[in-house]
């Protein structure tokens, strides 16, 4: 029999040399990439801080850090970014303090409670929270969230710091649930079965086994989740009030507030070039640099004191992941700043001692079905208000016409060509750089130092608010290098703001690979691109789908990166060249919204179509995602 | 110093993992066209010293080899060495089978593929006489475009020797191949290997004595990263000349 198997022999070395010059090639390409985006990624952290850097040493470190008062117009100004910061963390606890529990929450009803249908059903909806963009959800806080707490406590304005939190509490949600419920399906199937095995109810499996799994997943998830919430620009500026004053008292949630991206939004078209003003604001993003790094640095250390261990017990050496369950809630504490009290995971299981395992299941099951339907319910009244009212203004000539009345009456057609240019423009630059330097930095290089520099460079632009971006964007390609406000100098600002997140999702999606596969096409004599490219890349692709899914959707709906980089309010004509200005959905939206009374109408239409939008993307790429997710999991 | 019937060999080979020395000083030769059988108690690195011949250590951050290691009595290590051929002649089949998440198929078809077989007909033909090889063909006839992941254990780490036979390696090694198989898959590979010594050379790892016994011309005892006794398998049983090997060989270890 074995003589009719391939015969042991070489190579051929014309085979050898084609395929070793092949190599190389596609190694120098996607090293190419990955120093693009390694220059961009330092180029942006370096330009920031080197012009932030003039207030510190005109106003010092600690009058503008401390300073209680923030007043750059002013006789004479004021510098101190005290109450922003307060506004921020502020704001920001509120949302977790929703968002996480709830998130967790539903990630485990999906991944281990929802019979497949009814996940069929909730997981896609919770993409679509994901896909709404976040100055509908301005538009939804103006009109409806700050209505209602105006009316229900009974306050003169309803634009408060509990009305920030609920919004980006909300908005936060379908990051945390859908990386955490990744994570949970991630882990493999052995553990739940030995934990079954034992005799484990299925709430112990989850609580003492697939939880502490996938523990590093749902810290990122978190910590993904913070990112967003400190970052929101534009909902914010509609709902908080954007006073700048420290909340008296500070547990006041029915105070105005004013965040610090908030102040760059409001601020930046104003300071001129060069003055005070300007480098307070570069000052403001370099702290949200500093809170960003800082969240980062947080999580690599909890992930460090999880990880070793758990990745340990993942190749099966010692039970470690028991004593995670119990550091489980602390942990989470310390990434969100949330009491563990508020987290309704294992530590709530292990509060209730004296109840049989099959009751505290009971409670845990019905706590989960309840979030998810607090979940869908956020879900179906933002998604009734906006269509209901938007509908009536659709109309062949509102998609299609030019505004008229600043808005009120005409439409919105050059907005919507302007969007899908930008949010185009902004992929078509950023995929390929950013997919080619994930591979790079994945497959090519083997950890060394230069490649965890990079990382964490990209980690923390990924972080970085997208306003930031929009800040960059609008110093360095409008004013210095003088491409005006411009679809060129907009869909670069765009996609330098999604290249972290695709690099990142790319990378993730790479690691999920086991590495028994790679070495396993290896082992065969396949080369490094043969086993990347017929091993590597198929199954990842779902995943980094997933990563350019959210990368369109955000795409799409951020209006602070384009602010001041890429659109004009109004615009009869479509651009000429790259170097026009074009209108833009979301940012016709929050102009309306915010500047124009008596727009009511088309507020929701225009509303409606950017949710429409948005979502058709999301649909596609869902729909293709599904249609490559046949092959089985590891 | 190499001899014309040895086909690989190690020459003071020490491995370590970071500060964790895995392999100590082994010198070793693995005769041509002969079984040869590697056993040890567990974490004594015998995984680790099957995985330098095919350099899969490459992979692993902050592994750091010394001493030399032959190919053809050729340093693998050389610079000039291409990994990748070495890989294509030295197949391994691995101790947690590892299919792709592609069809049956399509994981025997791999190999060949990457090496440069196109025609139908003649991947139809590898697939068809590897899996046959490995005894699991009629288990998957008709099912060979289903995905690789609906097999069984033992049904996948079949595939993966099927997969190791179809690209035509000289040498295979092997880290218990058997341990996810019931007796009668285990019998057949076993016959397997019998048969494909004529014109293979097999480096197997594995904690069954009678197993070393039954297959394999030479053994190698290691023990904590050292290469205790090597020699005819025969004499490795019955006439062990280190004290350690024969409490192991006899089961008296501990
Ligand atoms: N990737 C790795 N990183 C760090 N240490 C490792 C790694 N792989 C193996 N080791 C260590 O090297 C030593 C030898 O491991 P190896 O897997 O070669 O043992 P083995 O003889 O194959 O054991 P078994 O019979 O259990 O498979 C062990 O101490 C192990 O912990
Ligand atoms: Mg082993």
């Amino acid at each position: 029999m074995p003589e009719v198997l391939p015969q042991p022999g070489r190579l051929s070395s014309l085979w050898k040399r084609t395929r070793r010059i092949r190599e190389r090639a596609v190694r120098t390409v996607w090293f190419c990439t990955a120093i693009v985006a390694v220059v961009a990624i330092f180029f942006i952290l370096v330009f920031l801080v080197r012009n932030g850097y003039p207030i510190f040493a005109e106003v010092g470190v600690r009058a503008f850090l401390a300073g209680d008062t923030w007043n750059p117009t002013g006789t004479p100004p004021a510098y101190g970014i005290l109450p922003l910061i307060a506004g921020t963390l502020l704001v920001t606890l509120g949302a977790m303090a929703i968002a996480v529990p709830l998130g967790i929450a539903v990630a485990v009803f999906i991944a281990e409670l929802a019979p497949p249908r009814l996940r069929g059903v909730v997981k896609p909806a919770v993409e679509l929270l994901a896909g709404i963009p976040s100055v509908v959800y301005g538009f939804f806080g103006l009109v409806i969230l700050t209505d209602w707490i105006r009316i229900s406590f009974e306050i003169p304005s309803g634009e408060t710091w509990l009305a920030g939190s609920i919004l980006l509490g909300i908005m936060a949600l379908p990051t945390i649930v859908s990386v955490s419920e990744d994570a949970i399906a991630a882990v493999p199937r052995g553990y739940r079965e030995g934990s079954l095995a034992l005799g484990a109810t299925h709430w112990q499996t989850i609580a003492g086994v697939v939880i502490p799994g996938a523990l590093s997943g749902i810290t990122a998830a978190i910590i993904l989740g913070v990112g967003r919430a400190i970052g929101e620009t534009m909902a914010v500026i509609m709902v908080v009030g954007n006073a700048a004053v420290i909340p008296e008292p500070l547990w006041n949630v029915l105070s105005p507030v004013r965040t610090l991206t908030g102040t760059l939004g409001i601020e930046m078209g104003e300071a001129a070039a060069g003055s005070t003003h300007y480098h307070a604001l570069f000052g403001v993003a370099v702290v949200l640099l500093a809170i960003t790094l800082a969240v980062n640095l947080i999580a690599r250390y909890v992930l460090l004191r999880l990880g070793g261990p758990a990745r340990r017990a993942r190749r099966g050496h010692s039970g470690a992941a028991k004593p995670f369950a119990r550091a489980v809630p602390g942990l989470l504490a310390a990434a969100t700043g949330i009491p563990a009290a508020a987290v309704p995971l294992p530590g709530a299981a292990r509060a209730g001692r004296r109840v049989s395992p099959k009751t505290r299941q009971k409670i845990a099951f019905w706590l989960m079905y309840a979030s998810t339907g607090i979940v869908l319910l956020f879900l179906g009244v933002i998604l009734f208000d906006i269509v209901s009212n938007g509908l009536p203004a659709l109309s062949w000539e509102f998609l299609t016409a030019p505004p008229r009345d600043l808005g009120r009456a005409g439409g919105i057609g050059p907005a919507i060509l302007g969007t899908i240019y930008l949010v185009g423009g902004a992929i078509l630059f950023a995929l390929p750089i950013g997919i080619g330097a994930a591979i790079y930095l994945h497959e090519y290089t083997r950890g060394g130092r230069v490649a965890g520099i990079i990382r964490a460079g990209a980690d923390l632009l990924n972080g970085t608010p997208s306003i930031v971006f929009g800040l960059f964007g609008f110093a360095f390609l409008v004013l210095y290098l003088n491409l005006g406000v411009s679809l060129l100098a907009g869909l670069v600002t765009l996609g330098l703001m999604i290249l972290p997140t695709i690099i990142r999702t790319t990378e993730e999606a790479l690691a999920s690979i086991p590495a028994g596969v790679r070495e396993g096409s290896l082992a065969l004599g396949a080369t490094h691109w043969q086993t990347i490219w017929r091993v590597v890349l198929p199954p990842a692709v779902p995943g980094i789908l997933t990563g350019t899914i959210l990368s369109i959707g955000r795409a799409a709906g951020e209006t602070a990166p384009i602010l001041f980089t890429a659109v004009v309010f109004s615009r009869r004509l479509l651009p000429g060249s790259v170097m026009e200005p074009v209108m833009a959905l979301p940012y016709h939206l929050f102009i309306l919204a915010t500047n124009v009374p008596g727009a009511r109408e088309n507020q929701y239409g225009t509303a409606l179509v950017l949710l429409a939008l948005v979502t058709a993307v999301y649909l596609v790429a869902i729909f293709v995602r599904s249609r490559y997710r046949s092959s089985a999991r590891w | 110093m190499q001899d014309d019937d040895s086909i690989l060999a190690t020459e003071h080979l020490s491995l370590y993992y970071g500060d964790n020395q895995a392999l100590r000083d082994i010198s070793v030769r693995i005769p041509r066209n002969r079984v040869t059988a590697l056993i040890g108690p567990s974490g004594c690195g015998k995984s680790t010293l099957l995985r330098c011949f095919n350099r899969l250590n490459d992979l692993i951050e902050g592994v750091r080899i010394e001493g030399r290691i032959l190919f053809e009595g050729r340093d693998i290590r050389d610079p000039g060495c291409d990994v990748v051929e070495l890989r294509k002649r030295i197949g391994m089949v691995f101790q947690k089978p590892n299919p792709f998440p592609s069809s049956i198929y399509d994981n025997v078809a791999y190999g060949p593929r990457v090496h440069g077989v196109r025609n139908r007909g003649a991947l139809d033909a590898i697939v068809r006489v590897s899996l046959e090889a490995a005894a699991l063909w009629d288990e998957v006839a008709d099912r060979l475009h289903d995905s690789a992941m609906g097999l069984s254990g033992g049904q996948q780490q079949r595939l993966c020797i099927a997969r190791t036979l179809a690209v035509g390696p000289g040498v295979i090694l092997m880290d218990e191949p058997c341990s996810a198989l019931d007796p009668i898959a285990t019998s057949k590979i076993e016959n397997l290997i019998n048969d494909l010594k004529e014109h293979y050379t097999v480096v197997i790892v594995t904690h069954n004595m009678q197993q070393a016994a039954r297959v394999s011309d030479f053994t190698g005892f290691m023990y904590l990263g050292r290469l205790i006794e090597f020699g005819p398998t025969a004499r490795i049983f019955e006439n062990p000349r280190e004290e350690l090997t024969n409490n192991y060989v006899t089961g008296r270890f501990g």
